[in-house]
């Protein structure tokens, strides 16, 4: 388990580094990422700790949003002010997103040479 | 010495360690998992969303201010940089399923990340919501942890976005399959891809939920429009807010 914990820090540390030098609009933990994709690709397998790590974080990722989204006792009454918007915008958005992506998807398939 | 003031005393000394935040954040969350487990996962049980309201409840009852919370509790905050990379692993594992469909899929992506941004942000200009709220909807269908590093770097509020994102991948999950019947899509991939880019990681558990390949194909949705996300975001937001 160590072993997976350092090989991710190790990426997010080179991920954040390459942020702060050179690609400041992103965040260091996606070029982290990306960087890792990219690693795994090349060595063309998942080592067994990496994945124990991996597994772990993605089974409790929602537990780590919890202190930033507790935050929005700050900003009760903004949101109470602009409650119809905020509601309509994200009901709104989700249902078009959803539709739009399903639509694309298949249509492209349909015309494409697969299936 | 009353008996009083010694309660009291215990209690400066607790609240002022980081242990009171970090018990208060993980039993709230553990409760959530429990009351989600027992609605047989039911979106609207989102074990998330149970935990912010508890632990947001009790800090206002207790008259805890928010930074006091946060500092305890920054050492879960901390690990979301981590979590974030350790997405890399369920992309690299759907990245086999990318084979032969790759450009469907990623028209579709480009497609639906668009239509979240405009959707979002135009439904809530119009209505007339005020800047820090549009701003933070821009990246509200990215899975949190990115989103809110995405907030940090276009200098919107993190809290606002993790909000809306979390009620985005609960609405998602909710009404997806609504809506994806009402259009008549019936293979389980192109369903699935739909539900991770429309409502990331709680979409995707639905969608694992449901079906296994509905769920691969969101876990992959939903990792693909995070990096893209985080590359075009700040470009968007800078282009209409000068």
């Amino acid at each position: 388990m160590i072993s997976g914990l350092v090989q991710i820090l190790l990426f997010q540390s080179i991920g954040e580094l390459l942020s702060k030098f050179f690609l400041p609009t992103l965040p260091g933990p996606v070029i982290g990422l990306v960087l890792l994709v990219l690693w795994l690709i090349l060595r063309k397998n998942i080592n067994a700790e990496l994945a124990l790590v991996a597994d772990g974080f993605s089974q409790y990722l929602g537990l780590l949003f919890v202190p930033a989204a507790v935050g929005v006792v700050l900003f009760l009454p903004q949101l109470k002010a602009n409650a119809l918007a905020i509601i309509s915008a994200l009901l709104g958005s989700v249902i078009l997103t959803i539709a739009s992506s399903a639509l694309v998807v298949r249509f492209l398939s349909q015309k494409g040479p697969h299936e | 010495m009353s008996e009083q003031h010694s309660i009291a005393e215990i209690w400066v000394y607790l609240s002022g360690s980081p242990l009171f935040a970090l018990f208060l954040t993980l039993a709230a969350y553990q409760l959530g998992l429990i009351v989600y487990k027992a609605s047989k996962q039911n979106p609207l049980a989102n074990p998330v969303a149970i935990a912010i309201i508890l632990v947001a409840v009790i800090i206002q009852f207790i008259e805890m201010p928010y930074a006091t919370y946060f500092e305890g509790a920054q050492f879960i905050h901390f690990l979301l940089g981590s979590a974030t990379v350790s997405l890399a692993i369920p992309i690299y594992r759907g990245l086999e399923s990318l084979r032969g469909r790759s450009i469907p899929l990623i028209f579709s992506l480009i497609t639906g990340s668009l239509v979240s941004i405009v959707s979002a942000v135009g439904i809530a200009t119009l209505l007339g919501a005020n800047s820090s709220i549009t701003g933070a909807m821009y990246p509200k269908s990215v899975t949190a942890p990115i989103a809110m590093g995405i907030a940090e770097r276009i200098g919107v509020s993190p809290t606002l976005t993790a909000i809306f994102a979390v009620s985005t991948g609960i609405m998602g999950a909710i009404l997806a399959p609504f809506v994806l019947n009402a259009l008549g899509m019936k293979a389980w991939w192109q369903r699935g891809f739909a539900i991770g880019i429309g409502a990331h990681g709680i979409g995707t558990s639905r969608a694992f939920s449901i079906h296994p390949e509905a769920g691969t194909y969101a876990s992959l949705a939903m990792g693909m429009n995070g990096v893209i996300s985080a590359v075009a975001i700040p470009v968007i937001y800078h282009l209409f807010n000068r």
